[in-house]
Parts: structure tokens; C-alpha cells; sequence
């Protein structure tokens, strides 16, 4: 089995309540570490503007190329559910490698604190919930219904998949666990 | 997903159901994860779907807001010069011996009405909002001055209340499921919370196949989600460009006649202001395409989609209307909706941004029983009057708090103000012309402020009194304005520091100044008291104290609420709560007011500062300032979580920016002849030429040189109203260059 994401991008406003949330579970100061991230799309001119967000946490991916990037050998994925983890005792600090795994990482997910030698932490899916047999601390707090999380199989058979969205590439190299229905101009 | 073990696993972790009690629009169940008298996590509403109440970006911040290490935790006495900000912490019982003093000297020398009470929604609970208390306290104390006019909404309030002879517009949301066309005028809910899940409402409402038309001089996320089409408008001109789609309208025979005869008055009197009989003027599109900026086929597809897709939900909102043309606004909007049939009809209405039910109203709450203020005694009668002017012979205009305090009674004003306490409120920052309100607050005598934090009105203060969050209180709460629910404030933790709350206040006080009438109910008294002895909730909540441990009871209606559903189907037994018994198009009441400024029909109306005054050449562009995506009007203000999800910024239109050499970025002054702040700039096409916007709440922070390096916009708003009593903030010029 293969945890995932579903993201409506039809339905996100972009107001942050994810992003707040993962802050609030997982309590992370405000700066540079962001679990969940949000990417802003803006073309066009008026009155023809297009606007769309994208929720950037850890996708789980499939092949997920951070962890051959980690010269520790400090990230690994589970045996059973997918969902991608870091050994933060392992991490060897982004000042010895240089964020080796986040360069790897074509979705941004391996975050770091603002202070010298900060060790890789990330969206775990919120393990301590999933294992508790509850959604992840996003996917509740979306007041749009925007985000969903479950086997990924089952969120296709839900929701079908749009593998390319604006601010959102579909790489085949890594294989992000997500389903999402994607906002056309 | 499997059965679930126990959760959280840390058996020193309570979980408390609550709500925050704030004035942001909507009431959400909150679950506080407390260790240790600290809220370390929150989770929202459990309830099964469709039925959860999802709370905001704001609350999931909520314990950065209890815990904020700049929370004020003992009574403050200023030291330095006012205004400066700098206070030394004292005891409670220096603090009340000094305000009891001040309260008796002020009293003696001047007379109760020089002592001003401000008051606001900072807190919105039954018992803790702190007029109730503080205004029985100076009630009994011999009386106050205190002030008239909802700054938010007084526009749409007097607009229905003229026409359709109650505010109590409002569709219960699930409503907008049976809409086949939603016009957002002015109206952005994704930011704006209207009540909870409102904007998931309108989401499934497109999914059901609703057309919706956003009408707004910026493309807001709202926009950006729900709507098909967007049409810029500069701001002030909404009338006018309503006055055209009537136009349109009765050109085009698109009126539902057979409903305009039978339930409204006047319709002949405005049709003969529309086609231009009384004036001249024909208020034809291209007419209003010249003064709006929307060009006229798309004013008039949009009068013909919205007088044939039926039913559809008018959400003109509030923003449009606090502004110079403020409740000509809202009555044209009503006027709209009863040519096409869409009052008092499933899927339709009107004034549908705010959400004002008949039920669990929080006007209607249960609360402290006031005292009669001895300094109103032997006002005029209001019963039935329109006229803000008799409100006013006693009471000062809300957004004139600071000139009635620089004027007194040589202003005209009903008082001079000596002594002033405020309460729930940033009034300093939140009203028009924050200089002049600096100005006027270093005149005072004396200044108290209940406060959380140090806020820029605090900072004027002589004395502030540290006040507990609603985390630290047991109380009770509503949706926002109403809802299918009620909702209790249960205390998570034990106050912070010395924190107290405002009954508290008000009662320490009381026994200071010997005023045993104001009675020895503690919290628990009363909270027993509002639910138990309430008809309101006494019957649908049975078991209080089940309700009160859940924090929340829902009702379970039988089907949407549809307002005047009842005058519509019976109209001969069900008259509107007009005095003609109809939709008043045209207005007796008002025409005895007898003010070009407030004719009896709705009109467009030239006016100061609107975007063809020519004495405002010199500041070419028009401001708003619109709720904040990320704060609570200024409440939340310094929670570093919330502020980077949104920094605060100017929005401009490239071609705005390009004339004047601005980039992404860049730091800009705006300014007009009431002030100058700085901002950086975000350059955007989702803002129409010739408008800038600048979110309001921001906090006044004034350099050596008058700058306000804060952004707040109301530096640049002017400190006026209209006839109706709609405080003016959108209806602004400004330049802007780079800094």
C-alpha cells in the first residue's frame, strides 16, 4: 500500500490554513522551515487573469530520490505505507552536505531552520496521526475540502488524476504519491 | 483507515471545546490540546460532514495569539510623555484606586456626560463584551457618553431597515445550492469569514452549476475560485453601474412587473430617475461605462443574465457601502432585487453577504441587563425614525469619536470629552484619520484601555487594564452575525499573569466607588442565567450543562431559511415590517428627512473624493482598504505565523507602477493631505488601473517625521459619514511614488 495526497486545485484559495495547521501539529516557528508550502500562479491581464495555488508538502513519491541523495543514509521509506521519513539524529546538518536531499528533491520538500548546521525535517504525513488512524493535520483544516489523503489507488479510483497543474510538474523519475484536479485557465 | 487507539497518547493533554470569541465573522468549534495551563496544539470542529464548521488560517494560529509573549499579564501606568508607550506595571489595587479616582474627579469638575465609553466587537461574547458590564458600571456611576454607528455595515443596516424594514436579510447558506446565478459584489469570502464555511458554500454552489459574476475593482481569491467573469469597477461607481443595469432593465421590459405591483412602492418615482425624467440624465450604460470603468455591453449582458437566470443570490457586501455612497448602495441593490422577483424566493435574496438570520442572532443574546444612562435621559424618540441626526443628539458617530474629542460642544458635538475608556477596541487605528485621532488623544485628561497587548490606541493610555483572552474565560457565543448553532467558551487555562476579566473589572470597580446596585453575580451566575432563563435557548437546549461540555448546539432546521418567504406567499397577512407594509423603493421616512444627500429613492450621487472630484486632481488614485486575509480587523496582528502567510502589502496595477517607476517590491509612500505611510509593493493585474489597495488592521507606527512605517491605511481615510450612517474609508484618494 502507497499513502497519498488529493488536492483539488479548482477549489484552493490559497488562504494558508494548511500551512498554519502543519505549523501549529508539528510546531515549527515561523521563517524558513515549511512542511507544507504553497505555490502562486498569476497570468494574464485584466480582466482575463488566472490565478491558481498549489499545496507543496512531502508528495511520499514512489522513487523518492532523496534518499539515495542522503550521504547518511538518513531518510528512508516504509515498508507498508510509503510514507517517506528522515532519521533527524542521522541528518548530518545542512552545513556538512550542503542539502544534498533538497537540491535532489524537484518539490522543495527537505526543509531546513534558519540556524547553522540545521538538521532536514519534512512533512511526515503526520505519522503520530496517521498511526492513530487519523488524516493528516492539512487535510482537516482545508475550510474548502480542498485536500484529501488515503491509499493513493483509492484516491484515483475517487478522484481520477490530472498529472500536470499549473505550479505542479509530474516527474516520472521520482513519482510523487498525489492525485490532482487541476484549475485550467 | 483502522480503529483508532487513544489520541493524543499524552495523558497530561486535556482537550477542551471552546471557540475564540473574536469579531472576525465567523464561530468555529475549536479543540484545545492544554498541558500545563499552555494550549500546545489545536484541532477544529469534529463534527460529521456535511455539518463541520471548519475554522481559519486565524484560529489554527489561536494559541500564538493566548500565549503571544507580548501579551500585557499586569495593570500598566503610563510614564513619559503620551503616546510614547512607555508604562510601568502596577497592582490592581493602585490601577483601580487611580481610574476610581480620575472616574470621581472627572465626575465632580465636569459631569458625567465628559467621560466617554468607546466600545467595539473586539470581544463578542454574551457575558464578557465589555459594554455590558463597563456601561451598567458608569450607568450606576451617574452616566456616560458613548457613540452611535456600526463602522462596519451601517450602510446595508439602514438600506434594509429603510426598505425592507429589517436587516435581518439573510438566506441560510445551504440556500445557495438552489441559486442558478451569484453576483459577489464587493464581496471576497475566502478572506472575508461571513460565517463559517461560507465560502465552501459557494464553492458546492458552482459545482452545482451557479454562474457567478464577481464585481470588484480587484480580482480577489475569491474571484479567483468561483467566478466565470469578472468585472472591474472603480470603486464608488457600483450604484451607478446599477443604476444602468435598471436601465437596461426597463428599456428591455426584463422587470418582473406582477412582482413590483404587488410588493413594493415607488417603483414609477425610480424608473422615472432611471430613464432620466427627473434629471436629464438617462442612466444608460454607456453612461455608467464613463463613470465606472466597466464598459457598457458588459454592463448590460450583465443586466439581462441577472434579470433572466433566476433564481439568483445578490451578495453585495459591506466594503462597497462604507463608502460616500454608502446606503445608496445597498438600496440600490434591493432595488435590483425586487425588479427581478428575487426577494423573498429560494435561491435568490439580497444583502447576502452577511448572513443576517432570524435566529441565534448576536443581537438577540442573552446578556447583563443594561442600566438606563442618565446622560441620555430626555432624548428625542427614535421609535420609527431613519434620522441618524436624532441618534445623534445624544450619542457621538463612531467615526467622529476623535473630532468630537478635539471639538466638544463647540463642534457641536453632545459633549466635552475629558475622560475616555476604551474598551474592545483599537479605535486609534481602526477609524478614519488616525492622525488626527493621535492629535485628539493627547487632548485627553485622562485614558484608560482594556487591552490584551499594546495595541497604538494603548499606547496613548494612562492606565491599561490587562483583560484575559477568551482561552482564560467561560463564555457564551453565536455565529456571526447568527447561525444554526449557539456556542460556548469554556476556559482552557487559568488566566495568564493578572490578567482579569472585563465583569471582573467592572466589578472591583464597582466596590470602589460604592456601588453595590451593580450586584455579586459571578460568571457562573450569569452563564446559568443566559442559558437556563432564556426562551430563546431554554427550549431547544435541554441539558445546558451538555451543551456547554460540547461547546456547541446545533439546530436542526427543516429546510434553507429564506428571508420574507412569508411576506411573498401571504402577503395580505405577512405585510414587510415597512410602514407601508411593502418594499419602500420609495421612502416616505426619508423623504421627510428632507437631505439631498439621502433622497427617498436610491440614487448615484456625486461626492467628495470620488474618482471625478476635481479638487481631488492632485491624489489621482482611489484607495481601499478591505479586510485581511491573515488577521482579525487589527487582533492577530503580531502572530509571525499569520503574518507570513500574507505579508502586508500595497496592491498596484502595472501600468500604475510602470508611470511611476515602481517594481514588485519596492518600498512606496502613499499619502494624501491626512498622512503618509510606507509599504512595499506587490504589482499585480489582479487590481484595476487608477486603484490601489492596502488591507486595513495594520498597526499605526509613526516615525520622527509623521511616517506611518506601519501601513496602516486609515492615515489616509477621512473620519466622515453619511446621511445613513455608513462610516466613509472607500472613498479615498491617494498618490503613491516610490520611496
Amino acid at each position: 500500500m502507497q499513502i497519498g495526497f488529493y488536492f483539488d486545485q479548482t477549489r484552493c484559495t490559497g488562504c494558508s490554513a494548511c500551512r498554519v495547521a502543519c505549523k501549529d501539529w508539528h510546531d515549527i516557528p515561523a521563517g524558513p522551515e515549511n512542511w507544507m508550502r504553497l505555490i502562486y500562479t498569476e497570468q494574464g491581464r485584466i480582466p482575463e487573469v488566472f490565478v491558481a495555488y498549489t499545496i507543496a508538502p512531502c508528495w511520499h513519491c514512489l522513487d523518492p530520490v532523496c534518499v539515495l541523495a542522503c550521504p547518511a543514509g538518513a531518510i528512508s521509506k516504509r515498508e507498508g505505507d510509503g510514507i517517506v521519513v528522515v532519521d533527524t539524529q542521522a541528518c548530518l546538518g545542512n552545513e556538512a552536505c550542503d542539502e544534498k536531499c533538497r537540491k535532489a528533491c524537484p518539490y522543495d520538500a527537505p526543509q531546513f531552520g534558519p540556524e547553522p548546521g540545521a538538521r532536514m525535517r519534512k512533512c511526515n504525513y503526520c505519522l503520530d496521526r496517521f498511526e492513530a488512524g487519523r488524516l493528516p493535520n492539512c487535510v482537516e483544516a482545508c475550510p474548502v475540502r480542498a485536500l484529501d489523503a488515503g491509499p493513493i489507488e483509492e484516491l484515483e479510483r475517487k478522484y481520477g488524476n490530472d498529472l500536470q497543474a499549473e505550479g505542479f510538474k509530474y516527474f516520472e523519475r521520482t513519482r510523487p504519491a498525489v492525485v490532482i484536479r487541476a484549475k485550467r485557465p | 483507515m483502522n480503529a483508532s487507539p487513544p489520541f493524543p497518547a499524552d495523558s497530561e493533554v486535556r482537550i477542551v471545546r471552546t471557540t475564540s470569541a473574536f469579531n472576525c465573522g465567523g464561530r468555529c468549534p475549536l479543540r484545545l490540546h492544554v498541558r500545563d495551563n499552555v494550549i500546545i496544539r489545536i484541532e477544529g470542529d469534529d463534527a460529521a460532514e456535511p455539518d463541520q464548521l471548519r475554522t481559519c488560517l486565524r484560529c489554527r494560529a489561536y494559541r500564538k495569539h493566548v500565549h503571544h509573549p507580548d501579551r500585557l499579564l499586569q495593570p500598566q501606568k503610563r510614564v513619559g510623555p503620551r503616546g510614547e508607550g512607555r508604562f510601568e506595571p502596577i497592582s490592581w489595587e493602585e490601577a483601580l484606586e487611580i481610574a476610581a479616582g480620575e472616574l470621581e474627579r472627572v465626575k465632580e469638575t465636569y459631569g458625567s456626560a465628559s467621560i466617554l465609553l468607546a466600545v467595539s466587537g473586539g470581544y463578542l461574547g454574551s457575558l464578557h463584551e465589555g459594554a455590558r458590564a463597563t456601561g451598567r458600571l458608569l450607568s450606576l456611576f451617574g452616566g456616560y457618553t458613548t457613540h452611535y454607528g456600526n463602522v462596519s455595515s451601517e450602510g446595508p443596516i439602514w438600506a434594509a431597515t429603510t426598505q425592507l424594514g429589517t436587516p435581518l436579510t439573510g438566506h441560510s447558506r445551504d440556500d445557495l445550492l438552489n441559486a442558478r446565478l451569484i453576483l459577489l459584489w464587493g464581496y471576497d469570502p475566502a478572506r472575508v469569514i461571513t460565517g463559517t464555511n461560507t465560502m465552501y458554500e459557494l464553492v458546492r454552489a458552482r459545482e452545482a452549476g451557479a454562474r457567478i459574476v464577481s464585481i470588484d475593482p480587484r480580482y480577489h481569491d475569491s474571484a479567483a475560485v468561483l467566478a466565470h467573469e469578472w468585472l472591474p469597477v472603480h470603486p464608488g461607481t457600483d450604484t451607478a453601474v446599477m443604476a444602468a443595469m435598471a436601465w437596461v432593465m426597463i428599456e428591455e421590459g426584463l422587470c418582473d412587473f406582477e412582482f413590483l405591483d404587488r410588493y413594493t412602492i415607488g417603483f414609477d418615482r425610480f424608473r422615472d430617475y432611471v430613464l432620466g425624467l427627473e434629471d436629464k440624465t438617462a442612466k444608460t450604460p454607456r453612461w455608467a461605462a464613463e463613470l465606472s470603468g466597466a464598459p457598457a455591453d458588459r454592463i448590460t449582458a450583465l443586466a439581462r443574465a441577472y434579470a433572466t437566470i433566476k433564481p439568483a443570490a445578490l451578495m453585495d457586501a459591506h466594503g462597497p457601502a462604507r463608502s460616500a455612497m454608502g446606503e445608496q448602495f445597498s438600496r440600490m441593490a434591493i432595488t435590483l432585487a425586487a425588479m427581478t422577483g428575487n426577494i423573498g424566493r429560494s435561491g435568490g435574496g439580497v444583502g447576502g453577504a452577511f448572513m443576517n438570520l432570524p435566529f441565534g442572532h448576536m443581537y438577540a443574546a442573552p446578556m447583563i441587563p443594561g442600566v438606563r444612562n442618565p446622560v441620555e435621559a430626555g432624548g428625542p424618540s427614535l421609535r420609527g425614525s431613519l434620522d441618524l441626526n436624532l441618534r445623534l443628539q445624544k450619542r457621538i458617530h463612531t467615526n467622529r469619536i476623535f473630532d468630537a474629542i478635539l471639538e466638544g460642544t463647540r463642534g457641536g458635538y453632545p459633549a466635552d470629552i475629558r475622560l475616555a475608556w476604551f474598551l474592545g477596541n483599537n479605535f486609534l487605528n481602526q477609524l478614519g484619520n488616525t492622525n488626527k485621532a493621535a492629535r485628539a488623544l493627547k487632548q485627553l485628561e485622562f485614558m484608560i484601555v482594556s487591552e490584551l497587548f499594546l495595541t497604538p490606541t494603548a499606547r496613548f493610555a494612562d492606565l491599561i487594564f490587562p483583560v484575559t483572552s477568551a482561552a482564560e474565560r467561560n463564555d457564551l457565543t453565536r455565529g456571526w452575525p447568527s447561525g444554526l448553532y449557539y456556542t460556548a467558551v469554556n476556559r482552557a487555562i487559568e488566566p495568564l499573569g493578572a490578567c482579569r476579566s472585563d465583569l471582573e473589572i467592572a466589578m472591583a470597580l464597582a466596590a470602589k466607588l460604592g456601588l453595590e446596585e451593580f450586584g455579586t453575580f459571578d460568571e457562573e451566575d450569569w452563564l446559568r442565567t443566559f442559558v437556563e432563563k432564556n426562551p430563546e435557548t431554554a427550549t431547544p437546549i435541554p441539558d445546558s450543562g451538555a451543551f456547554r461540555r460540547k461547546g456547541i448546539h446545533r439546530l436542526q432546521p427543516a429546510g434553507p431559511h429564506v428571508a420574507f418567504k412569508a411576506q411573498i406567499e401571504d402577503p395580505d397577512r405577512n405585510p414587510f415590517p415597512t410602514p407601508s407594509g411593502k418594499i419602500e423603493i420609495y421612502s416616505e421616512r426619508v423623504a421627510a428627512m428632507n437631505d439631498p444627500a439621502c433622497p427617498p429613492i436610491p440614487k448615484y450621487l456625486p461626492t467628495p473624493e470620488d474618482r471625478l472630484d476635481p479638487a481631488s486632481k492632485s491624489y489621482p488614485l482611489q484607495l481601499v482598504s478591505p479586510h485581511p486575509s491573515n488577521r482579525v480587523h487589527s487582533d492577530m496582528q503580531k502572530i509571525d505565523w499569520l503574518v507570513e502567510a500574507d505579508p502586508h502589502r500595497i496592491w498596484i496595477n502595472p501600468a500604475d507602477a510602470r508611470t511611476r517607476g515602481i517594481a514588485e517590491g519596492d518600498a512606496v509612500l502613499a499619502f494624501n493631505d491626512r498622512g503618509r505611510l510606507s509599504i512595499p509593493a506587490r504589482v499585480t493585474e489582479r487590481i484595476m488601473p487608477g486603484v490601489v489597495c492596502i488591507f486595513e488592521g495594520a498597526w499605526f507606527d509613526p516615525d520622527e517625521n509623521g511616517l506611518d512605517r506601519g501601513g496602516n491605511p486609515n492615515v489616509l481615510t477621512p473620519d466622515t459619514y453619511t446621511r445613513g450612517g455608513a462610516s466613509i474609508f472607500n472613498t479615498t484618494r491617494v498618490q503613491v511614488q516610490k520611496a
